[in-house]
């Protein structure tokens, strides 16, 4: 086996994502909208109530978000190449298929990994990273959240056969994941059933390990990280893995793939 | 092993109750340029979707270049290279980083695909356009681009999926350029599925295709000789009436519109004699060797069977061939 089919994959994502500057740009400035206005607004609130800090607390949060973000829109650009038939290009490819799915995983983590680095450098010109921040734990968390987000979105990508799909997909598991992973407030904050909704998720987990690298052992934040670092990260192995092979099973189905290999042929009417 | 680059046996498809390809046998050598022809829905794609693996077929089985397609896909995709009906390209990458991207994908090394890369845009045309955008080329250089994109990793069989459709007489001349250049140079085993049947007069040999079966196979050449040696057309003012008095003589006639069509095996000259005998009721003469389109209509459409015809209804595309 070999590594070019995941080199392609992933230097076509890149070109493209270097050339949708606009793109980028949009994906900076969602989570700096949050954690200015959402976190500059519940701060405020919160602090009178004595609570302080919270948009500390949301930086590993907006983090998170960026790379549920990159990571989902990566997977999803499946579905958009089924439509411009580089879909065909890539299950032509000598290549088991399962190999194409962890070539997409792969790719969306790096979109995620960029766009994640991109915004951490803007976080600590804008100061809200300093040397307290442990960065080994950091890169660790930035990875774990973008693979696991990249094995989610390639699963839920495969299911989803068109890309009127795509503005449903956004709001029915992108924003569902975001809000209930403990990015907005902590976990054990939230009531029974969605905290019992914020474990099944695995950005919680990518989040937690990131709130442990920027949170940990400071003093006077609104809260901390919740969970073991073990168990995070064994988490966000078991999502990844599951996801992974609902992905490899549902693309590897004929019928996952079928009736976008040849939309034509099939809708042609037959000469009497 | 055999010489065969293709060997299908019994391939079929279904698709619930409708069956797509009925059993199709097929021997292909190497280096052989074939062709698979047939209306619209005949079940050419499907058969080549099963033949790159694309698809699993129903029933039956097949190898190409000696790997079957059911125990050995990979080792199939690696052998094929296959231009679809439509465009599989990245319209926001160049024509260079398309080409690039297939090739990598076939794991092919970077210096090897820059040497490619240049010898395919060249043999293309497309030596100008290396570092256009796919979206910004015209729909002729696309489908050129696309055909070195399923080139760049030196198959043994190239499949081609109706390639030239969509495109205008001169695209469709340039496309048939680059790929007898294509031959010349590299000796590559070509399927061309088409329903221009004109393009198909160049095949070494071609096989029929409807309804799922292959009705008819042969070179080009023999199966136009067995429609005689010539086919009149003759446009009548009063078809039906000219009609009968011409069957009696020259045995079947068919009829499109107002126009009449059979078969002549003797001395042309017999048909223009009839401008003069029938004076005002035939507007328009012609005589005109067979091709292989009277070939598909007397095997596919089981028309003018003792005569060249003319098209029928439903055969709209056979038609723009002539034009």
């Amino acid at each position: 086996m070999t590594w070019r089919p995941f080199h392609a994959v992933v230097e076509r994502e890149m070109l493209k994502l270097a050339r949708q500057r606009g793109r980028l740009v949009a994906q900076m400035i969602r989570p700096l909208i949050w954690l200015f206005v959402i976190g500059g607004g519940l701060g405020a609130v919160m602090s009178r109530q004595g609570m302080a800090n919270y948009q500390a607390f949301l930086v590993p949060g907006v983090l998170g978000m960026t790379m549920l973000f990159g990571a989902m829109l990566g997977a999803f650009s499946t579905v958009y190449d089924k439509e411009s038939g580089v879909m065909r290009l890539l299950v032509i490819a000598p290549v088991p298929h399962a190999w194409v799915v962890a070539a997409k995983i792969v790719s969306a983590t790096a979109l995620a990994l960029v766009q994640g680095l991109m915004l951490l450098v803007v976080l600590a010109v804008l100061g809200y990273v300093d040397s307290q921040v442990s960065f080994a734990l950091l890169a660790a968390g930035m990875l774990a959240t973008s693979v696991a987000c990249a094995a989610t979105g390639m699963a839920v990508a495969t299911f989803s056969g068109t890309l009127e799909n795509y503005a449903v997909m956004m709001n029915v598991v992108i924003f569902p994941l975001f809000f209930i992973s403990g990015a907005l407030y902590p976990v054990e904050m939230l009531p029974q059933v969605l905290a019992v909704a914020a474990l099944a998720n695995p950005l919680t987990y990518g989040v937690d390990i990131m709130k442990h690298a920027m949170l940990d052992g400071r003093a006077g934040t609104f809260a901390g990280a919740e969970l073991g670092l073990w168990r995070d990260f064994v988490a966000v192995a078991f999502f990844t893995a599951l996801a992974a092979v609902i992905a490899c099973v549902r693309f590897t189905r004929a019928a996952a793939c079928e009736p976008l290999i040849h939309p034509q042929s099939r809708s042609r009417p037959r000469p009497a | 092993m055999t010489t065969a680059a293709i060997v299908a046996a019994g391939l079929t498809k279904r698709y619930g109750d409708t069956v797509a390809v009925d059993s199709l046998d097929l021997s292909i050598a190497r280096g052989e340029f074939y062709g698979l022809l047939g209306p619209n829905g005949a079940g050419k794609t499907t058969a080549v979707h099963m033949l790159s693996t694309l698809i699993r077929p129903t029933s039956g089985e097949a190898s190409i270049a000696g790997h079957s397609v059911l125990e050995a896909p990979v080792r199939v995709r690696g052998a094929v290279g296959v231009v679809f009906q439509e465009p599989a390209l990245d319209m926001t990458l160049s024509a260079a980083e398309n080409l690039r991207f297939a090739g990598l994908l076939n794991d092919m090394r970077a210096s090897l695909i820059r040497t490619r890369t240049s010898q395919l845009l060249e043999l293309f045309g497309l030596a100008e356009a290396r570092d256009r955008r796919a979206g910004s080329l015209s729909g002729g250089m696309r489908r050129a681009l696309d055909i070195a994109r399923g080139l760049m990793h030196e198959p043994e069989v190239l499949f081609l999926d109706e390639p030239t459709i969509g495109l205008d007489v001169g695209n469709r001349r340039a496309i048939w350029r680059h790929l007898a250049a294509l031959r010349a140079q590299m000796g590559i085993t070509i399927v061309l599925t088409t329903h221009y049947l004109e393009e198909a007069e160049s095949c070494d040999r071609v096989g029929f295709i409807d309804h799922g079966c292959l009705v008819r196979e042969g070179i080009p050449a023999r199966l136009v000789a067995e429609m005689g040696e010539y086919v009149v057309e003759i446009e009548a003012s009063q078809p039906q009436l000219l009609a009968q008095a011409l069957e009696a003589r020259f045995g079947g006639v068919a009829i499109e519109g107002n126009l009449l069509a059979f078969r002549l095996d003797d001395d042309p000259a017999r048909a223009a004699r009839l401008q003069a005998e029938f004076g005002a009721q035939v507007r328009a003469l012609r005589w005109r060797r067979p091709n292989l389109n009277d070939v598909f209509l007397h095997v596919v459409r089981g028309e003018g069977v003792r005569g060249g015809a003319a098209p029928r209804n439903g055969a709209r595309a056979i038609d723009e061939a002539h034009a």
